[in-house]
């Protein structure tokens, strides 16, 4: 068998997949991975030529390793799942999940309606617009210290800080959303004998959908980096509690894992969260420009 | 046989938007609309015919004088009255069955039952197998016929229609007309249809108002006894009532110009 038979099999492999998955999505996905590729061989080029000292900058097996480590007391799926404290690992990434589910099952729903009702009513825009105005201007992490006073260290905290965040970008991008639907529409449910309520949920909703989009976008990124921040300092469990006291003790391979799995849960709930739902929404409505 | 719609001394003030100062859109409006009957209004722009329309269809307040349709006075929106509105008023994130059954959907109309009627509808304005397309995958003539049947399929007492087909190309509009006159045909409806354009006026109308430049009157109006089998643009030319109704409405109309630009 020459080389030539080789390519062949090479080619017909790759023409396989690049059907099954689209080439599109292949290329799309392929220099995606480039500047992670990049890191990640410099960061393994630096443990082999010892350019910074592993102090700095642990080895990947390292921090790879300390992922089981900290999972290692851990006995059964039950204690990790009741954040027992034997499940380290786990208990500190279920419980940033947590706060983040909680914060945006709340805060997310609020955050829209009362920004359509801002969004159509004056009077009500009138009275939530400067307090909206004076809270983000504190942004979330301003509130910690204020926070533990008032919470004491733990979810409490942690979740009236990420509330704070995601409720007010939340509220402000669909008001603006809802603004700018065109009146027609809005006539054209009324004409047909629609309510009020008609008119939120066939028009309003629907048609501030590309901001409410970008509203969660938004507040689930700050609404994540207010977490850590909260977790780390007014916290007593989850990643930012972890990355955190693991500096303190210098164990930075600890510190570089949590950074880590951070990123991977926040990619993907963009992925596998908005991208879809943007997809389904205002992609398929043709509300957003596309590159054709 | 008492009117569909009837309006009475209707007289309509307005502030303008940037001046505050108050315009005079609409002295005195007397007019009726026969049960059936399709109804042109013409008038040069910003002689208040929008304002009417607008009124009519509940979105705009008034004070003076009266609008009734099938006896009720008018003070709101409402299903007995479907607009066709200048833009292509069709939801974006409907698709063309759900915009067409949207009417019956908010009447609470069960889903088995407004399929049926949907498809009827969509039948009748020749979107049979774009049922799933959303509006931004349609034509302009094929939005614009959506609208049509999104408001038909509510099943108004009146259908209003401002200027509908003025945003889509000359050809499609020669289209969308024939179409209109053959929906009119089929189904008897209401409708007064507002336009600026003198030979659409003449086309669709079994009468048509002039109105004045503002204050917008009812100046004149202008019969056509063409059976509606017979309006065909293609025999339009050579059909002499149409010629007559035609140069009329144009007279009348540029009078009003020609005084609005002497003004």
């Amino acid at each position: 068998m020459g080389a030539g038979a080789t390519m062949n099999v090479l080619a017909t492999a790759s023409i396989a997949v690049q059907r099954r998955l689209g080439r599109q999505r292949i290329r799309k996905f392929l220099l995606g991975s480039i500047p992670f590729i990049v890191m990640i061989s410099a960061w393994h080029m630096n443990t082999v030529f010892e350019w910074l000292p592993p102090v700095f900058i642990p080895a990947i097996g390292e921090v790879w390793d300390a992922f089981f480590i900290l999972q290692e007391d851990c006995v059964g799926f039950g204690a990790a799942l009741m954040l027992d404290n034997s499940c380290l690992m786990s208990t500190h990434i279920l419980s940033s999940l947590g706060r983040v589910i909680l914060a945006a099952v709340i805060g997310l729903p609020f955050g829209i309606a009362f920004g359509i009702l801002a969004g159509m009513s004056r009077p009500i825009s009138k009275i939530l617009e400067p307090i909206g105005i004076f809270a983000n201007s504190i942004s979330g992490i301003a509130w910690i210290p204020l926070a533990i006073v008032w919470f004491g260290v733990g979810w409490m905290t942690t979740l009236f800080i990420m509330l704070n965040t995601i409720f007010w970008l939340m509220f402000f991008n669909s008001m603006l959303g809802v603004r700018g639907v065109a009146r027609v529409y809005e006539q054209s449910v009324l004409t047909m004998g629609g309510s009020r309520l008609d008119v939120i949920l066939h028009v309003y909703l629907p048609g501030a959908m590309p901001s409410i989009i970008s509203g969660m976008r938004m507040s689930m990124g700050f609404g994540w980096r207010a977490l850590i921040a909260a977790e780390m300092i007014g916290g007593d469990s989850g990643l930012g509690f972890m990355i955190f006291s693991s500096a303190e003790e210098f164990k930075i391979e600890e510190v570089f894992l949590g950074v880590i799995i951070i990123s991977i849960i926040f990619l993907a709930t963009d992925h596998y969260l908005l991208k879809p739902l943007e997809k389904w929404t205002i992609h398929r409505w043709g509300l957003v420009w596309k590159p054709t | 046989m008492p009117a569909k719609l009837v309006v009475e001394g209707l007289t309509h003030h307005y502030p303008d938007e940037y001046t505050g100062e108050s315009v005079h859109a609409l002295e005195k409006i007397n007019l009726e609309v026969q049960e059936g009957e399709l109804v042109t209004v013409v008038g040069p722009s910003g002689c208040g015919k929008s304002t009417l329309l607008n009124i009519l269809a509940g979105l705009l307040p008034y004070r003076e004088g009266v609008a009734s349709v099938d006896g009720i006075q008018i003070s709101g929106p409402g299903s007995d009255r479907g607009v066709v509105f200048q833009e292509h008023a069709i939801l974006p994130w409907r698709s063309v069955a759900k915009n067409i059954g949207h009417g019956l959907e908010l009447k609470g109309m069960v889903k088995e039952e407004r399929e049926a009627r949907v498809q009827d509808f969509v039948e009748l304005v020749g979107l049979s197998g774009f049922e799933d397309k959303y509006p931004h995958e349609l034509s302009g003539g094929m939005k614009q016929r959506c609208a049509v049947a999104r408001t038909l399929c509510a099943d108004p007492v009146i259908m209003l229609m401002d200027e509908p087909f003025a945003a889509v190309d000359a050809q499609t509009r020669i289209t969308l007309q024939e179409e209109l006159n053959r929906i009119a045909i089929a189904t008897k409806k209401t409708i007064m249809f507002i336009t600026h354009a003198v030979d659409e006026a003449a086309f669709l109308g079994d009468r048509c108002f002039v109105f004045s430049a503002r204050p917008g009157r009812l100046k004149a109006i202008v019969d056509i006894n063409i059976a509606r089998e017979r309006r065909i643009w293609a025999d339009m030319n050579a059909d002499d009532e149409f010629v007559r109704a035609r140069d009329e409405i144009l007279r009348l109309v540029r009078e009003e110009v020609s005084v609005a630009v002497e003004e």
